[in-house]
């Protein structure tokens, strides 16, 4: 196993150099994203003066600044590229030379971006939770930082990141159908962004639209590490919630196999 | 019709000093180094000549194209074409001007190829009878028929190469840059782009200036070179001179029954040749030698050889013009 | 002048028709585009629905406001993106792989040319939302209507698409220096999200930066706001003009200096 990891090691190394040459222009991209969370911020500010209330749906004025600025977090923590390169990838045709070489495609592809979480996570993931908990602090008078929800949060994001990364490829492979990979991009990640509760809470939404969310594979990626950090789960709903996660993980892996097999198949008969 | 005075170019570039210190310090006080691409070079093109620009990679010559077609504006140093200054008279002076980059392409890539003659028509402002009459001499000399309906994008290279050269003609320009116009071709198509180039320039009196690796391009198409290494022009005259003034190398080919027979022989004792003048390689039993005539008689050389060792075979030949040329790049390398 | 416009405005409408021709071609690729746009939009509606079931209104804004306050925003970023959404590629790719030259061998001004090379038909999807929002918020508000107003109305959203203009102009022209500056586009584009909502809602520092840095508040706020109540014109739409002719200008001065240090690429 051991030796098996370390042929993959040049691929996070890889991953790491890409964002340090980049770097400037990744601090860019993230202020650019960044600013969506500061409208919501604002809106929430809004809205919280509105009703003249301390709680809004059972979020406290607090809670709402760590939602907005812990699932930007987790987005960005759990994201993966798959389905940008892939894309790229089956348009001009260079998937083919990945079936030539040794090393699993998708292996590479992992670790590369692994390189690339610990450079960026360095960079963003300290400054921002210490922002949240700083701001939390000052607002309600009392530390919430609980280690034990923290340390079950970044499990939560590992899942997460798997089942965003099978799914990422998965739709990579679209691109065999959308040659607008820009378009098709964005509408997934409209689509994904507002299924995972990243643009309104899930809790927020109406009755049975709420139910079906919830068990969808998508509020497993950025709603249930960032309730679990909130602390708005109970023990056995965290154990539930997790293991939901696990369940859509593994079934995104076999559909991403699945899926690999068909595109070898077709490349086989039809050629690049 | 084509004057240039003294151009240079200059190119500021940053150094980074390396790591994580070195970045944040060139990030905020970054160290500029400027570095001549071209310097200070000066030539004429007449009217309806064909002009070879040649030199290694990297030697600028793509600078100087840039700069003769208002691309880059000059360091220092001035150009007019046909009375006109690229950079100043921009707009009026690039319609008399057509720019083929090899590497490059201004077709539109996802259109039939007549869709971007359409659009050129519009943009060079070319009227409906000159544009009918100018496609089907286009047609005629770059043989587009087979290819004008397909998508850019499914050309062959070659095809692709003489729709470029098509586009960039379509306004009857007096001046044609072509920046490595047969790169990556194959000979066939290299021999047809060739033809067609030396026939517009025949036709329409164009004047073209040419840059290329290729040195059978300048050997068929142009009778004047100016060749530039490390951004100085190192000669500029006709080719059968540039032959003559560094084309005394001869070339002799030995097969012999000894083996190692080249270790019997010392050539740079016997005659006194020493550096670029003696050139020699065995491999096995056969071995060649190139020396500078002007200093050792061909005749010497051969009678001393026969002299040495048994010989079974002998070939001679003349220095080819690829030979001139690497000799040159070398001692600009050595002078530079 | 006036022949070099009417030229600029035959030339652009032969750029739009040759990418009409392109998006026949990859028809499927250009829906899925601007129906991304479309839903990106929707999103945010819902969100906003679900705040006004909560609240009867947003800092004294209603909802049928703060829906017309969003339609508006999106119809001049939509109109900018339809017709100038090149000026991306400038800063991401043309400059970095010295694909400029094309536009400085071409006897037409190389800006204009590089603006008017695409037509970006996903902009439909955030075009067709903002207007969707215009007229399902319009019938619930209190307007008064007048030639006048709708005529300044007209004006002012063409002049507030040139604030996005000019801000892409500018900050793409940077690449002249740096190569890149999709990054930096993308930066100061973004602060666009900011004015979807009502202005008042921000704290007094983002409301100035919206309002003297990145003038993103003149492309929807003031202008709406003139629309909705009928105030201050002189401001509102005045201002607006004034803001978009400085941008603009700042914008093409950046580009024309930017040009200037253009070095292409290779040997």
């Amino acid at each position: 196993m051991g030796k098996k990891l370390r042929i993959y090691l040049p691929f996070v190394n890889a991953g790491l150099q890409e964002v340090s040459t980049y770097r400037a222009n990744w601090i860019f991209y993230i202020l650019g994203d960044i600013m969506a969370c500061f409208v919501s911020f604002f809106v929430w500010e809004a809205v919280f003066i509105s009703t003249g209330g301390e709680t809004f749906m059972g979020f406290a004025r607090s809670d709402m600044v760590v939602y907005i600025f812990m699932s930007f977090l987790t987005g960005q923590i759990i994201g993966s590229g798959g389905t940008y390169d892939i894309g790229e990838e089956v348009k001009d045709g260079s998937i083919a030379m990945r079936m030539i070489k040794p090393i699993s495609y998708n292996s590479t592809f992992l670790f590369q971006e692994i390189g690339n979480k610990i450079m960026e996570i360095g960079i963003i993931f300290v400054p921002l939770v210490a922002g949240v908990e700083i701001y939390r602090f000052a607002v309600t008078g009392s530390l919430k930082f609980d280690i034990l929800r923290f340390l079950l949060y970044l499990v939560c994001c590992v899942f997460a990141y798997a089942i965003n990364f099978c799914f990422n490829i998965c739709f990579g492979f679209t691109a065999f159908i959308f040659k607008n990979l820009w378009g098709s991009n964005m509408l997934k990640n409209t689509i994904v962004g507002f299924l995972s509760g990243s643009i309104i809470p899930i809790a927020f939404l109406p009755g049975v639209l709420k139910d079906i969310l919830t068990y969808l594979p998508f509020s497993s990626l950025s709603y249930t590490p960032v309730m679990v950090y909130m602390g708005m789960y109970s023990g056995w709903e965290m154990l539930f919630f997790i293991g939901l996660q696990i369940f859509w993980a593994i079934i995104f892996w076999c559909l991403s196999k699945v899926i690999w097999k068909c595109v070898i198949k077709r490349l086989s008969i039809q050629g690049g | 019709m084509i004057y240039v005075e003294n151009l240079r170019k200059e190119f500021k570039k940053t150094i980074k000093e390396p790591g994580i210190k070195g970045s944040l310090k060139s990030f905020f006080k970054p160290k500029k180094e400027i570095i001549a691409a071209v310097k200070d070079i000066s030539f004429e093109v007449n009217e309806g000549e064909i002009l070879g620009f040649i030199g290694p990679n990297g030697a600028g010559k793509s600078t100087v194209i840039k700069m003769l077609t208002g691309i880059l504006s000059p360091t220092s140093g001035s150009c007019s074409i046909n009375g006109k200054n690229p950079q100043k008279d921009r707009k009026q002076y690039v319609k008399e001007i057509g720019v083929v980059f090899g590497q490059r392409t201004q077709l539109w890539w996802d259109l039939p190829l007549t869709e971007t003659y359409t659009v050129l028509k519009e943009i060079y402002e070319v009227d409906d009878s000159r544009f009918k009459k100018r496609m089907e001499f286009l047609n005629e000399v770059l043989e587009l028929d087979g290819f004008i309906k397909s998508p850019v994008r499914t050309l062959s290279l070659g095809q692709r190469m003489r729709a470029d050269i098509a586009a960039s003609l379509l306004h009857s320009p007096k001046v044609l840059f072509l920046d490595e116009p047969t790169i990556g071709l194959d000979v066939v198509v290299k021999d047809s782009i060739r033809k067609a180039i030396a026939k517009i320039n025949a036709e329409e009196n164009t004047t073209v200036i040419l840059t290329t690796h290729d040195l059978e391009d300048i050997e068929t198409l142009s009778k004047r070179i100016v060749m530039i290494d490390k951004g100085s022009k190192v000669f500029d005259g006709k080719i059968a001179d540039l032959k003559e003034k560094y084309g005394q190398m001869r070339e002799l080919a030995f097969v012999s029954s000894d083996e190692n027979a080249l270790d019997i022989l010392s050539y740079a004792e016997k005659f006194g040749l020493e550096g670029d003048d003696l050139f020699a390689e065995s491999d096995g039993a056969s071995f060649k030698v190139r020396f500078n005539s002007s200093i050792v008689p061909v005749s010497d050389m051969l009678s001393y050889t026969l002299s040495k060792i048994n010989v079974k075979d002998i070939n001679v030949k003349d220095a080819d013009i690829e030979e001139i040329i690497r000799r040159l790049y070398k001692e600009g390398v050595q002078n530079g | 002048m006036f022949r070099e416009i009417k030229r600029a405005l035959k030339m652009h409408r032969i750029f739009i028709v040759q990418e009409l021709k392109r998006f026949m071609e990859y028809k499927g690729d250009f829906i899925t585009g601007a129906i991304g746009l479309l839903l990106a939009q929707l999103c945010s509606i819902i969100f906003i629905s679900v705040i006004f079931s909560q609240i009867p209104t947003l800092v004294g804004w209603s909802f049928n406001e703060v829906m017309f306050i969003y339609g508006f925003s999106l119809i001049p970023k939509a109109i900018d993106h339809l017709f100038f959404d090149n000026l991306w590629a400038v800063g991401h790719f043309i400059v970095r792989k010295g694909d400029f030259d094309k536009y400085l061998t071409r006897p037409i001004n190389p800006l204009f040319h590089v603006m008017a090379e695409k037509f970006q038909v996903d902009a439909f999807g955030e075009l067709v939302m903002g207007i969707i929002l215009l007229s399902c918020s319009l019938p619930s508000l209190d307007i008064e209507y007048s030639f006048m107003k709708i005529l300044l109305t007209v004006v002012v959203v063409i002049f507030a698409s040139f604030i996005y203009t000019g801000i892409k102009i500018g900050t793409s022209a940077i690449a002249f220096w740096t190569k890149r500056s999709g990054n930096i586009i993308f930066m100061f584009y973004m602060v666009n999200d900011f004015v979807k909502y009502p202005i008042d809602i921000y704290n007094n520092v983002v409301r100035s930066v919206l309002t003297y840095i990145i003038p993103f508040a003149f492309t929807s706020y003031f202008p709406a706001l003139y629309f909705i109540t009928g105030e201050n014109p002189l401001f509102n739409i005045g201002m607006t003009i004034v803001v978009s002719i400085v941008v603009m200008t700042i914008g093409v001065l950046i580009w024309n200096r930017g040009i200037k240090a253009y070095e292409s690429a290779g040997s």
